[in-house]
């Protein structure tokens, strides 16, 4: 295992030297092709070049041949960029026609890109950032950008959290710094924070660029929300010239990548047999296995997936320097099992205008409908119900369907054949519908040409409905989700508003001698506001009314509407001030101050502030580099600065006292303490649920972060390499106390210190361009974080409790140490452990002779990645292109509770049904793997070993092949472009110990439990791996046109 | 000037969203309490609502019901039982500080007694009238000491500071455990017990309402008497207990109207369905029949931490393991309400049927407990004989029972004898006697949860209490008239015609074997812990108090050594008490967790 490792990171380090050494041998030539007015140095036209008016905002940018037109004083100058040139001016001097050329820059380094609270050449930036541009993103096809994202930015980290259509992805970058506290980044979105979660809300067609801010030198102007990083969203605008018409969709299928591996008939008899629980083959089992009976229930259930993406663009502008871009689309996934599927519908506007010379105003509102079908609890029910049958039984009878095919009573009872869920006639409702506005105005004064005044309106509501309804079970309708009883229905309304003001001032002037200045001042306000109204009820008059009007149904004891709800405000108010100072654009300095006062915390801890500094020096551009030609630049930076995080739940320092009685989801049925005097006398309990903590405090980090960024080889290979480190104090922890301190809820407060270091290296090369049109470019990037916690309160090293450990990081994993299964000649030495032959075999740590909770536990490993990172490879010829992405994250512990057998119940062996397939011991198959069924109902101790694996894996995300038509198609259709594409997502995997091992998928499915029952060590941030949805594997048509 | 206005008119828009300021940074919730609520007079209230609540998780549910019941000289494994570790560590002596139902019972006590203490502290603060706050502190201080006493009897010695004090609302994020040193713990916890057990036996109202379980002096006065004498057993015993035992248990039993209890005259009454609250039962935890919700049942089917489903516990495999005729496959009997679902976690041991029960004639409480008959729900064994409503199964009282109805041939159903009843050393047939007491026809779905009120204590109980401490404190004459009250009791059949004969005949017992029993009169000199011991099997069968029973007397061993197969070979002394659960000793900082636990864990 560990060799193979070795071996592929190694493939991995050759073929980055190979990509260098080829860049050095290839001589290449610029390739662009078309006529315009502004043109580069070879004479060629620059397209989409940005013609602005100095000390005005807005412009417009050249067309296809390169041509311009712009209104501008006779005397004014302008201000000509485009990525790759170095930004040329151009005074007017009253004429009315110019000829421009541009020279080209070093690279992408003149390449504008968004910092917070405004934009920067890259030339410029002291701090990491990160730019993932649309054409990028697009590449994995995917229903939120975070998919897409995935191993395509070094230092970004993204997991997904289930299988399902709509479902989310946790973001990290750079690792984790808070346990307790949210380690979701900051989004930004159009300047505005987006809050409230629903990444889904976003179309990832709409996005223009991803910009991720990941040193506090660069994050330090979000203050207290900068600690986790800062993703900022650009989408997509108009630009001046006649309307455009843009069309970009796909559609494809999607099927099931593996099966789970389960129990033949043989094999599961072969289980029950071993199990010795007296669950055996019933009559009706045992004469199909005489009849060869050998259902596949996977097989059976599955369908193929559906997966459809439409975008409709309508952008264009006028000379003066107003635009709009106007845009629908829709989005739609089907999944593999009935009743799952994911639509989105998207709107949005973007309108800059100018009022005057001298103000511009502007609206960009995103708005998106989508509605989630069995997120809820369609998965889970219906993959153990659809696993655990048992394959002796066949799926109808006479063509009827069979009621139970369980071979166990108590499943034959109360479980129904997932078959049901494939005939729907509105028996049942899994539902989530989500509506969001997202709507950022601005407005934009230039006071003096050097002075600039701008506020930001940021308007965002969101509300979501969850609806759910399970039928009632009777003969004829048998009901896969409520066997014999009656129907249940469930409304879960919630909803969200904010508000962000901005003001910001902007002084930004080049002074005489190559001194640039750029102050920026901000003030900003800042308010969210969330409710939610859950209602439930059983018992409603009949089936078809649904979730609709609970009202209809029978007001009996049983059949009590269940009502709840909650709320949750919080508020910031922000100051911030950003110096950026350059001198002969060879030294450059980038100050922040911000102060932060947020609600959230216990008074008088409310506010602080928070400093960066960073620097920048461009070497290449000293004396002593002119001799080292292939270097075209070369910038070091480094950077200092501080940020916290406030991301605590609203009034977590008031403590709560509530009717919840900690038994399930609260507003759920039997969710809030009751109790009776006598039948008739109905009461409500209340309990302290957590404590107050009057001192709760911010989280700081300090990020140290040096960087270099490298251009060489004629500008064709760019490098950037980043080390950082960073330092949390005060971490926020909810602290689970031992339950004889009677409190139940975690305490939340600030718990210690940890460290997170990391290195992260980033290449994009040009291996081949020939002057016949072939190009190979690539995309590398490797990272690696290594998080740990350094300190914990009051001097402890450990607190196994919380499954927090000095010197590990986060995610550790605190267990029994499996060294294999105990063996038939072993059986004295077992029964000194007080074990058998056929049960697990657990290290004696301490060697007493016994195995105890308080000695032979240790820290295993943790969901810590040895190292991660993705590699894109383009290649285009003529009108094709061809591109593939690949995902690596290797090393790790992976906790699969598929394979924890009180966890996910799948293979737990005690014959009451089907079970995953594993290796289990008899005393004719000495096995180390899994016990015999017998010895694991006889421990208890010891289970949860089963579960971990290597969470090693490879995976090509994605691979596309297009073909772009040529001129003279294009004029005869009248079209700017079209392409045509095919793209296999997730097409297989290459290395996974783990579906070595049976699994299949090597991906986690979650964070933290998800296990039926909680094995009780599993670190909340331990990436785990549930009963879910196998992966799909899916085949894409995609066309893009432009009009 | 129009760009002036215009620049002048935005910059004042954004003035105006400045003003929004500082008053953001205040949290006003809408939905939050904070403990301030417990000074409030509903907030009181709805604290002892909570308390009440929680002896949910004893009473009726899983947790309880396997550490008051499991692993005694009366109860085994059930066959399901036997195949779930978590269960059957209970019942052969397993057990590891990392079971579930262990740490269940432990954990979902600290709140409540932790509340306990806020409204115990905070109550006399509160704007109300006296009468209604002294009933709160004694309802309080009752519960809190039912709950340490059930603790102590599980785990020895336990907390009386939790944070901020001995017996003080804890509001401190404490990471410690003050367990040690455990012996003077252990007398000061009994202290405790006492003392709040003794306010609430003069606080509490002298009778609980008719048709309600509110706590009364009743109840406190049998809980008292019970402490002081489980005390006298113990390390922690004061000279004077069982006196005390006796004095205060004969304060109850000698004043019933007073405190509006008595015996029914009919055993069978007491846990009839639909008699829930009756004058024999001082308290039990209510529960609402068919109500999910304000039972706190997620799940009717599952069996979560606060669900009722005793009486499926000890139901027998009715369903499918005995079929008839033998070897057909056919089963005459579905899984219906009224036999309660077959959860088969716990099975009488031999010593219930043999010893404890031989006299089965002239003892109604033998067939007032167990279901030894089902009747077929199905026509499955019509080939057999037996249609529905047919009689299917019958365990007989004794195997010559068993052998002369075989031998009349006339019989379609099957006949169990006792030394084939299922015991987890004979798996084969799942059949045994099934407890009855819990029996709930109101339920909706054949597998859920049960909504009956479940029985803490009982007059019954407190006789035998007063016996038991009239023979420790030295005067067994005492004991004789009260065992003689309830054994008397214990004859009466409905439709019986003979009930004088019955009631002498009752007053004896077997001085021989069980194949060849030697029936001598009861006397004085049989009132001895033994008897007792035997005639609470007879009367007390099911309601969660043998473990504890045999635990604090001291005879948990001996007893499980002599009576019970499975638990016998693997029980030590150390098992008297149960292990602090892992969860508690990984919360604590404290590294050396070794010296908190129990022996022998």
């Amino acid at each position: 295992m560990t060799s193979s490792r070795h071996f592929l990171r190694l493939a991995l380090l050759c073929q980055l030297f190979f990509f260098y050494a080829f860049a050095v041998s290839a001589q290449g030539t610029q390739r662009l092709t078309v006529r315009g007015v502004i043109k580069n140095d070879s004479g060629q036209a620059v397209t989409q070049a940005s013609v602005v008016v100095k000390g005005q905002t807005g412009g417009v940018s050249s067309n296809d041949q390169g041509q311009f037109e712009i209104g501008a004083n006779p005397n004014a100058v302008l201000v000509i960029s485009s990525v790759g040139y170095q930004t040329r001016e151009m005074a007017v001097n009253g004429r009315t026609s110019l000829n421009v050329v541009l020279v080209k820059s070093n690279a992408s380094l003149d390449q504008v890109v968004v910092v917070g609270y405004g934009t920067q050449r890259k030339r410029d930036v002291t701090g990491s950032i990160v730019s993932v541009s649309a054409k990028t993103l697009n590449e994995v096809p995917a229903a939120n950008m975070g998919l897409a994202l995935q191993g395509r930015a070094a230092g970004v980290e993204i997991q997904r959290v289930g299988t399902q259509p709509g479902s989310n992805t946790v973001i990290r970058v750079r690792g984790e710094r808070s346990i307790l506290g949210s380690n979701d980044p900051l989004i930004v979105l159009d300047g505005i924070p987006f809050e409230g979660g629903g990444l889904n809300d976003i179309n990832p067609g709409d996005i223009a660029s991803i910009e991720v801010l990941k040193d506090a030198s660069a994050t330090a102007i979000y203050g207290s929300r900068g600690a986790n990083g800062v993703i900022l969203i650009s989408t997509k605008k108009g630009r001046s010239g006649p309307a455009r018409v843009d069309y970009n969709g796909y559609a494809g299928v999607n099927h099931i990548t593996k099966e789970y591996p389960m129990f033949n008939p043989r094999e599961y008899t072969a289980m029950r047999i071993a199990a010795n629980t007296g669950y055996l083959n019933d009559a009706f089992e045992t004469s199909n296995m005489a009849k060869g009976v050998n259902t596949d229930w996977q097989k059976l259930m599955y369908q193929n997936g559906f997966q459809s993406d439409n975008n409709l663009t309508v952008s264009g502008g006028s000379q003066d320097g107003s635009s709009y871009s106007l845009g629908g689309g829709y989005y739609k996934e089907s999944a593999v099992l009935p009743g799952e599927d994911f639509t989105r519908y998207s709107l949005r506007a973007t309108i800059d205008t100018k009022v005057g010379k001298h103000v511009k105003v502007g609206l960009n509102t995103l708005n998106s409908y989508n509605e989630t079908n069995g997120s809820q609890f369609l998965n889970t029910g219906a993959m153990f119900n659809m696993l655990a049958a048992s394959p002796l039984y066949t799926p109808d009878s006479g063509g009827i369907t069979v009621l139970s095919p369980y071979g166990n009573t108590d499943d034959k009872n109360s479980t129904y054949s997932p078959i049901f869920l494939k005939h729907n006639n509105n028996s049942w409702v899994d539902l989530v519908k989500r509506m969001r506005t997202f709507n950022t105005l601005y407005a934009e004064v230039q006071i003096i040409p050097e002075l600039k005044y701008r506020v930001n309106l940021g308007l965002n509501y969101r509300r979501e409905e969850d609806d759910q309804f399970k039928g009632a079970d009777t003969k004829l309708t048998p009901s896969f989700f409520r066997p014999s009883q009656g129907n249940t229905a469930s409304v879960n309304n919630k909803e969200g508003y904010g508000y962000t003001v901005e003001n910001l001032l902007v002084f930004d002037k080049e002074f005489k001698g190559g001194h640039k200045l750029n102050v920026t001042g901000l003030y900003s306000v800042q308010k969210d506001i969330s409710h939610n109204t859950a209602v439930s009820k059983d018992s409603i008059n009949a089936d078809f009314i649904q979730f609709y009007n609970l009202g209809l149904s029978n007001p009996s004891n049983n059949v009590k509407p269940v009502v709840s709800g909650s709320d949750s405000t919080w508020g910031l108010i922000s100051y911030m001030g950003r110096i950026n100072y350059s001198y002969k654009d060879r030294y450059l300095l980038t100050a922040t101050g911000r102060i932060d006062g947020s609600s959230r915390l216990a008074q008088g801890h409310n506010y602080h502030h928070y400093s960066a500094v960073s620097g920048g020096w461009h070497i290449s551009q000293e004396k002593f580099m002119e001799s080292v030609s292939f270097i075209n630049d070369l910038k070091l930076r480094v950077g200092y600065g501080e940020t916290s995080n406030q991301s605590v739940a609203p009034y977590s320092s008031l403590g709560n006292v509530t009717p919840y009685n900690n038994l399930t989801q609260p507003g759920n049925i039997g969710s809030t303490i009751h109790y009776n005097y006598g039948a008739n006398n109905i009461v409500t309990g209340y309990n302290l649920l957590s404590l107050p903590n009057t001192s709760l405090d911010w989280e700081y980090t300090r990020t140290t972060d040096i960087g270099l960024d490298v251009t060489v080889f004629s500008n064709r290979v760019n490098f950037t390499a980043d080390y950082y480190s960073a330092h949390t104090r005060n971490v926020l922890f909810g602290l689970k106390l031992p339950i004889s301190s009677g409190v139940i809820g975690n305490y939340v407060s600030n718990i210690g210190e940890m460290s997170n270091n990391g290195f992260e290296f980033s290449v994009s090369s040009l291996n081949v361009s020939t002057a016949d049109g072939f190009t190979w470019s690539t995309d590398v990037n490797v990272f690696w974080n290594r998080n740990k916690l350094t300190k914990l309160y009051n001097g402890f090293t450990q607190d196994i409790g919380n499954q927090l450990f000095v010197g590990q990081p986060l995610s550790a994993i605190y267990d029994y140490k499996k060294t294999g299964i105990w063996q038939s000649g072993d059986s004295a030495a077992a029964a000194g452990y007080g074990a058998k032959p056929g049960w697990i075999k657990l290290a004696d740590l301490n060697k007493d002779g016994k195995i105890d909770p308080n000695n032979d536990r240790t820290v295993l490993g943790s969901s810590q990645a040895d190292w991660q990172g993705g590699m894109t490879n383009r290649f285009s010829y003529k009108g094709f292109d061809l591109s593939f992405v690949l995902y690596a994250r290797m090393g790790g512990l992976l906790v699969s509770q598929v394979y924890q057998p009180y966890a996910d119940y799948l293979s737990i062996l005690n014959g009451r049904r089907n079970s995953v397939k594993v290796d289990y011991w008899t005393p004719t198959n000495p096995t180390n793997k899994f016990p015999s069924p017998a010895g694991m109902l006889g421990s208890s101790i010891g289970l949860t070993t089963l579960g971990y694996y290597d969470a090693s894996f490879i995976k090509m995300r994605s691979i596309n092949l297009g073909y772009s038509f040529d001129a003279k198609v294009l004029s005869s259709v009248k079209a700017q472009q079209i392409r045509v594409y095919v793209t296999a997502q997730n097409p297989f995997v290459l290395y996974a110990p783990y579906m070595r091992e049976g699994g299949v998928d090597p991906e986690a499915t979650a964070v933290g439990n998800t296990g039926v029952q909680d094995p009780g060590n599993l670190s909340r941030r331990a990436l785990t791996i549930g009963l879910a949805t196998p992966p799909t594997r899916a085949f894409l048509f995609g066309l893009n046109v432009r009009f | 000037m129009k760009i002036r206005n215009s620049a002048i008119g935005i910059l004042s828009v954004g003035a105006v969203l400045i003003g929004a300021c500082k008053k953001i940074l205040q949290e006003n919730p809408h939905t939050v309490f904070t403990a301030a609520y417990f000074t409030t007079p509903d907030g009181l209230q709805n604290g002892v609502n909570t308390l009440y609540s929680g002896m949910r998780f004893y009473y009726g549910n899983m947790d309880g019901t396997i550490a008051f019941n499991s692993g005694t000289d009366e109860s085994t494994l059930g066959d399901q039982g036997y195949n779930s570790a978590t269960e059957s560590n209970f019942g052969d002596y397993t057990i590891n500080s990392s079971n579930g139902h262990n740490n269940g019972f432990w954990s979902n006590s600290w709140p409540n007694i932790n509340l306990a203490n806020a409204i115990v502290q905070l109550a006399p603060t509160a704007a109300m009238d006296t009468a209604t706050k002294v009933s709160i502190i004694a309802q309080a201080r009752f519960l809190r000491g039912l709950y340490y006493f059930n603790l102590v009897q599980q785990f020895g010695a336990v907390p009386l500071d939790l944070g901020m004090g001995e017996l003080v609302f804890n509001q401190a994020a404490y990471q410690g455990f003050n367990r040690l040193p455990t012996d003077q713990l252990f007398v000061k916890d009994y202290k405790v017990i006492i003392a709040d057990l003794s306010y609430a036996a003069q606080n509490l109202p002298d009778q609980r309402p008719a048709q309600a379980f509110k706590l009364s002096k009743a109840t406190a006065l049998h809980m008292l008497a019970k402490a002081y004498l489980f005390r006298g057993y113990s390390a922690a015993k004061a000279g004077t207990d069982y006196d005390s035992a006796y004095t205060v248990a004969m304060n109850l039993i000698s004043n019933q109207s007073r405190y509006g209890t008595s015996l029914l005259p009919n055993y069978g009454d007491i846990f009839k369905e639909g008699n829930e609250y009756n004058a024999e039962i001082l308290y039990s935890v209510e529960r609402i029949p068919g109500d999910q919700n304000d039972n706190e049942v997620l799940n009717p089917t599952s069996f979560d931490p606060k669900t009722n489903i005793e009486g499926n516990m000890f139901t027998a495999n009715y369903q499918n393991n005995y079929d008839i005729p033998r070897g057909s496959g056919h089963f005459p009997c579905d899984r219906v309400i009224q036999y309660m679902r077959p959860l088969r976690q716990l099975t009488p041991t031999p010593y219930v049927y043999n010893i404890a029960f031989i006299d089965k004639y002239f003892d109604s409480r033998y067939d007032n407990t167990f279901r030894t008959v089902w009747l077929a729900t199905n026509n499955n064994c019509a080939s057999a004989g037996i249609h529905t409503g047919d009689t299917c199964y019958v365990l007989a009282p004794s195997n010559a029972y068993a052998d002369s109805v075989k031998a009349l041939g006339t019989k379609n159903y099957a006949i169990v004898k006792p030394d084939s009843f299922y015991t987890a050393k004979s798996s084969k047939v799942q059949l045994y006697p099934s407890l009855r007491k819990y029996d709930d026809n109101k339920r909706t779905g054949v597998s859920d949860a049960s909504g009956r009120p479940t029985p803490v204590c009982r007059l019954g109980e407190t006789y035998l209490l007063a016996a038991e401490a009239a023979i420790q404190a030295g005067h067994p004459a005492d004991a004789l008239p009260l065992i003689t009250t309830l054994r008397t009791r214990a004859a009466y059949r409905t439709g019986i015609s003979d009930l004088g004969a019955r009631q002498a005949g009752i007053m004896s017992r077997n001085t021989g074997t069980a194949q060849a029993p030697v029936w001598t009169a009861i006397t004085v000199s049989d009132m001895n812990l033994n008897f007792i011991m035997e005639e609470r099997t007879r009367e007390l069968y099911g309601e969660n108090v043998r473990w504890p029973d045999l635990a604090c007397r001291g005879l948990l061993v001996s007893r499980v050594q002599t009576y019970n197969a499975l638990g016998g070979p693997g029980i030590k002394a150390t098992n008297a008490l149960r292990p602090i659960p892992q969860t508690q000793l990984d919360a604590i900082t404290d590294a050396d967790k070794a010296k908190y636990q129990n022996a022998g864990y």
